[in-house]
């Protein structure tokens, strides 16, 4: 499974409300309970936390992929924030977060779970695509730049 | 008119992979053809990941231990698959880039047609599989509607 097939408007949030870290978490496991993608929300919750105090997932130039692993989720689940004002995510330059792609995987999933991350990071690598997507205005434009990509 | 000799499908837990099993295996059986069925731990992106720093070491080896549990998991079901229809697998598990292992099992093994899931719907210079089909020297059949392939399936007797 492509990261393309798991882009769709109902799991992108622009702007994302929250402006600190455990906020954004929530937030971005709410998208997929708001989107029908889970029924069980802790589990998801907790499974992204646990990954997330071993070590931030936040990048360089504004990007964070927080991911886990749950039982609670069948397939590959993606989930994307946009926070154009930037979240203090602990990432390594220090600098703020802006674009939030979480992955939530079943444990028996690891194969397209492990693609879809290396995914993300090749998509990121272009700034000209992470800036694009920053200032994307609605959910629709940002599903347009990644399918475009 | 020639038929196939050897059949390739790649596996890699995903329901439209289990799919392309399915069909790789009536195929197989109609054209009594050898199959072999691949899984690829793809140790290429999980290094690319702990360079990327999303990936810590013990995860990445953790995810890793996962990966190879999971290459046992769908090729053995894939096999019981076959069983249940006479036809035998060989199967191969390899470590690696995805398309790079694919291509490679293709040329070494002398396979004349790589059956493979369904695609994105919209093309992806990221996708392995879709990388894979592009760059094997052999002919490669994308296994669609999994309904109508369960079906077939069912029916070979």
């Amino acid at each position: 499974m492509s990261l393309i097939d798991l882009v769709q408007e109902k799991i992108v949030r622009i702007p994302l409300v929250s402006t600190d870290k455990p906020d954004v978490l929530r937030e971005l496991v709410q998208i997929l309970k708001d989107a029908g993608e889970i029924e069980d929300y802790d589990a998801v919750l907790r499974a992204i936390c646990e990954r997330e105090e071993k070590l931030s997932t936040g990048l360089e130039n504004g990007i964070a992929v927080p991911h886990g692993k749950t039982e609670a989720v069948s397939t590959l689940k993606l989930a994307l924030g946009i926070a154009p004002q930037g979240i203090d995510f602990g990432s390594i330059d220090r600098q703020p977060s802006k674009l939030f792609f979480m992955l939530v995987a079943p444990p028996n999933q690891s194969g397209p779970h492990v693609e879809a991350l290396a995914e993300i990071v090749k998509l990121v690598q272009s700034k000209a695509f992470c800036r694009a997507v920053a200032s994307a205005k609605d959910a629709h434009e940002v599903v347009e730049l990644i399918k475009g990509e | 008119m020639s038929t196939p000799k050897k059949i390739l499908v790649y596996v890699d837990g995903t329901e439209q992979s289990i799919t392309a099993a399915q069909y790789a295996i009536c195929m197989a059986s109609y054209f009594r053809a050898d199959l072999i069925a691949l899984y690829v731990i793809n140790t290429k992106a999980m290094e690319d990941l702990l360079k990327a720093r999303i990936f810590l070491q013990d995860e990445q080896l953790e995810y890793e231990h996962d990966m190879e549990a999971d290459a046992q998991r769908y090729l053995n079901y894939v096999n019981e698959l076959a069983i249940k229809k006479g036809v035998s697998v060989i199967r191969r598990s390899r470590r690696g880039s995805v398309h790079k292992e694919i291509v490679n099992l293709v040329d070494e093994e002398n396979v004349d047609l790589l059956v493979i899931g369904e695609l994105a719907r919209i093309r992806s210079r990221y996708d392995e599989t879709e990388r894979a089909m592009r760059m094997v020297s052999c002919s490669v059949l994308i296994a669609k509607d999994e309904e109508r392939v369960w079906q077939m399936y069912e029916s070979l007797v």
